[in-house]
């Protein structure tokens, strides 16, 4: 907090307020999303014709044809909302940082990593969504044929954990930031956390594993 | 025989033109129920005269003694160095103007926080002072008392990631002193009068949940619970104001609005 002398007086408005509740209900929003796309593509892994079927209802009721640019705005109005929080100086960043090794904090860590995985996802998520909502339909063979080139294999051993990482911390953070989870649920909440860390990068990485050993014909 | 206590301790006179940053180390052998305060006391009086820190009441209620003990914030007095290994490295606190070595200026910091959250109770009656004061609900002047035990040490602010960042973050110390007038019945300001003063990023808003408040408090506070109520409770004052509809919805109704100081109640 300034201790400085006031030098004018800020116009009280509702600006924060609209735009924290925007931030929260954008990633909210976004969390049920990857849960849902988890359900799609792990649906692989019990066979490529159930994945097929999925992704023909999202492409028969326009979902993927609409639905995909919208949750790219989405995914780009949150991160700008969400960049209101993140260090960007180097001033900034050199602080959080040393305050982060300072304190050996789970929860400031937590934090470090939500940001850092937030700029890896905004650019590599932006690269999967561009080929993807540019190679309509989706169908577990393009999938599989393009996750079996090892660039995009590397590329997506990174984002699935970065993604994960994100989005369950985020979600976690959330029900903190407003109230949900009390100092008296927080040790559960912690670990319902990382529980569902755990569940959705297992499964993510089996589906991995079976694009990568799904015949191509 | 105790331990052989390592102390690193933070050196920095800002008055001595010749003084530079720089960790000293002192040993100490380690007695019997030995806390910090005694510590450092013992380092200054047999070692070192010219090492600076606070204290005052040496029982965890002046809040003067707070410092960066092994990379967490927290008081002197409380802190007992069988709890710490061997090596004890002391800091001051950030955030603060440093006086010298360990000794750190909170009081400019809380009266400023003090003017901007307006601390006191704004009413617009007239008080007799020869009357007996209005009574108040047991429940209400607990709930009051509990988030009045805040000492102003300074340890929330040292160990909150947004106030090291951005200098304009009023921190759990200044919310806290809000939540505390929201519940004093004394207190006629109403939601939008709170909203005015901390409806901003440099308020409620700039929270990020790092809870470093939580976990270092060394009087236990609710600081979570209060953070995470006053942000709904401001979150859905800014709607009313925009959906005036909405202003006749009683947030206690909801069961979001219920003060919850020390936890589910």
């Amino acid at each position: 907090m300034a201790v400085n002398a006031t030098m004018h007086v800020a116009r009280p408005g509702r600006r924060d307020a609209c735009l924290d509740w925007l931030q929260m209900l954008s990633g909210a929003s976004l969390v049920l999303f990857m849960w849902c796309h988890m359900i799609l593509v792990s649906s692989v892994i019990i066979s490529p014709k159930v994945m097929d079927a999925i992704a023909w209802f999202f492409e028969a009721t326009y979902m993927a044809q609409l639905g995909g640019p919208v949750i790219g705005i989405v995914f780009l109005f949150h991160f700008i909302l969400a960049a209101r929080k993140i260090p960007f100086t180097s001033y900034e960043q050199k602080t959080i940082w040393e305050h982060a090794k300072m304190m050996m904090h789970r929860d400031t860590w937590l934090w470090v990593v939500q940001a850092v995985t937030a700029m890896i996802v905004l650019i590599m998520g932006g690269i999967h969504m561009w080929v993807v909502l540019n190679d309509l339909p989706i169908t577990a063979m393009k999938s599989a044929a393009r996750m079996q080139q090892t660039g995009w294999t590397i590329f997506y051993l990174i984002l699935l954990p970065m993604v994960e990482l994100h989005v369950s911390i985020g979600f976690y953070r959330i029900l903190v930031k407003w109230g949900v989870i009390s100092n008296k649920t927080r040790p559960l909440a912690k670990r319902g956390e990382y529980l569902l860390l755990a569940t959705f990068l297992f499964i993510g990485f089996l589906t991995i594993i079976r694009f990568l050993t799904l015949a191509i014909h | 025989m105790g331990r052989k206590l390592q102390f690193e301790i933070f050196r920095f006179n800002p008055q001595d033109p010749l003084s530079v940053p720089r960790m000293q180390t002192y040993f100490l052998e380690e007695t019997d129920k030995m806390t910090l305060y005694i510590a450092l006391n013992r380092l200054r009086e047999e070692q070192d005269p010219s090492l600076i820190f606070d204290f005052c009441c040496r029982a965890g209620i002046c809040g003067a003694c707070a410092m960066v003990i092994n990379g967490r914030p927290g008081l002197a007095c409380q802190t007992q160095t069988k709890d710490q290994p061997a090596k004890i490295i002391l800091h001051p606190l950030p955030v603060f103007k440093l006086i010298g070595d360990l000794s750190v200026d909170t009081g400019v910091w809380f009266r400023e926080m003090y003017n901007k959250t307006e601390s006191w109770i704004h009413t617009n009656k007239v008080i007799d002072p020869h009357q007996q004061e209005e009574r108040m609900e047991n429940e209400v002047a607990e709930q009051i008392y509990e988030l009045e035990r805040c000492i102003e040490c300074g340890c929330c602010i040292a160990a909150c990631g947004t106030a090291r960042m951005r200098d304009d973050f009023m921190g759990a110390a200044a919310l806290n002193r809000i939540a505390r007038f929201m519940v004093d019945p004394r207190d006629e300001r109403s939601e939008d009068d709170f909203f005015e003063v901390i409806g901003t990023d440099a308020g409620i808003f700039g929270c990020m949940g790092l809870l470093g408040c939580e976990d270092v408090c060394p009087k236990q506070l609710p600081l979570q619970n209060q953070l995470g109520y006053l942000r709904r409770k401001m979150g859905i004052t800014a709607v009313k104001q925009l959906v005036p509809a909405l202003g006749k919805i009683k947030l206690d109704k909801l069961k979001i609005g219920k003060f919850i100081p020390g936890g589910d109640k």
